[in-house]
């Protein structure tokens, strides 16, 4: 081969880059926040809102009928759990320290987007299905003093709603994060496997 | 060890690693930075009894790794166009040869291939990737094969 004395070290070197002044580089830290923390806490806020407000709804109109204690129970207890899967990550999220070795490195992102995954879709059906049915039961006290009419109308939107959300929304949502995370697996175990092999 | 330092004695060797691994000068400009923002906010952990160079290039080339879960994340390093582009067309062909095909290498041997070429010591090299010694030095063979084998069939001599 010709090439066998081509020496790489020396082509390798003789690429430079200019260098931003330190204080330049500093000022980009700021800027430099993970998007997951910041989508983790908004949804913890959102959530925690509103189950405030059930809460105070309770509290206020002080419901007769046990199904309508059992709706707010659900509905709230959905949002409880998705909120405290969501939380499940932060530890994840703080454990990937980017001074382990490339392999344990790529084991750790492996582990988050897996979990990321399980979180976006069995987490996500249990809170829709949850809040659904919540919601069904919370409605049963205040439709049982309208005329059959207006209760039928108030279950319609609603069913349309939550039929809406289970079989346009959710699926959506769903596709769209799990592409995404799909490809993000599939090519860190193609980096797993390049590492594996002898 | 102070942070100034270390972005002085490293910038060149990381940004060459990333250019390495990407071969685009502005996006590997964008990750050697990234890079040194977060050697410089986890510099108070670093552990004196470990080589600063083994631990900077672990954080580098995790970085490279990542770069697949952060498209268009990182706000554009800050750099004239035309100033890249300058940077680019003053370098010798057979560079930007290299760089190419290193980077149509797959990930991992990129960066076993960048670090070797940065002249580090293979013993360094298994533990920042985390294989074995062994491991690493029939990859880097092989590496610099298929290297050689691009340069014939590219009928540079």
């Amino acid at each position: 081969m010709d090439n066998d004395n081509i020496n790489f070290n020396e082509l390798w070197q003789g690429q430079t880059a200019n260098q931003l002044p330190t204080i330049d580089l500093l000022k980009k830290v700021n800027k430099y926040k993970t998007s997951n923390y910041i989508k983790i806490v908004l949804s913890t806020l959102t959530i925690s809102l509103t189950s405030f407000f059930i809460c105070w709804v309770w509290i206020s109109y002080n419901p007769q009928l046990f199904t309508t204690k059992l709706g707010i129970v659900l509905t709230i207890l959905a949002m409880a759990i998705y909120g405290y899967s969501l939380n499940q990550l932060f530890p994840l999220l703080k454990k990937m320290d980017n001074t382990n070795n490339n392999a344990e490195h790529l084991a750790n992102l492996l582990a988050l987007k897996k979990k990321q995954q399980f979180l976006q879709t069995t987490m996500l059906n249990l809170y829709f299905i949850m809040l659904s049915v919540g919601v069904g039961l919370y409605m049963i006290e205040p439709t049982s003093e309208m005329t059959i009419l207006w209760a039928i109308f108030a279950y319609g939107i609603t069913a349309l709603w939550f039929l809406f959300s289970w079989f346009y929304l959710r699926p959506r949502q769903i596709k769209k994060q799990q592409t995404k995370l799909n490809d993000m697996i599939s090519k860190f175990e193609n980096i797993q496997a390049q590492l594996n092999k002898e | 060890m102070k942070f100034e330092d270390i972005y002085k004695e490293y910038w060149q060797k990381i940004f060459r690693l990333c250019m390495g691994y990407t071969n685009n000068y502005e996006l590997a400009q964008d990750m050697a930075q990234e890079t040194f923002i977060i050697v410089w906010q986890q510099l108070p952990k670093f552990k004196q009894e470990a080589s600063i160079g083994t631990w900077i290039y672990k954080i580098a080339t995790n970085n490279c790794l990542r770069q697949i879960e952060k498209q268009n994340r990182f706000p554009k390093a800050e750099l004239p166009v035309n100033l890249a582009e300058e940077n680019q067309a003053n370098i010798e062909p057979q560079i930007k040869l290299l760089y190419k095909f290193i980077s149509e290498l797959p990930e991992a041997d990129r960066i076993i291939i960048s670090l070797e070429l940065e002249n580090i010591k293979q013993a360094e090299i298994a533990i920042i990737v985390g294989l074995s010694e062994a491991n690493i030095r029939v990859k880097i063979h092989r590496i610099k094969e298929k290297l050689s084998q691009k340069f014939n069939q590219n009928g540079q001599r």
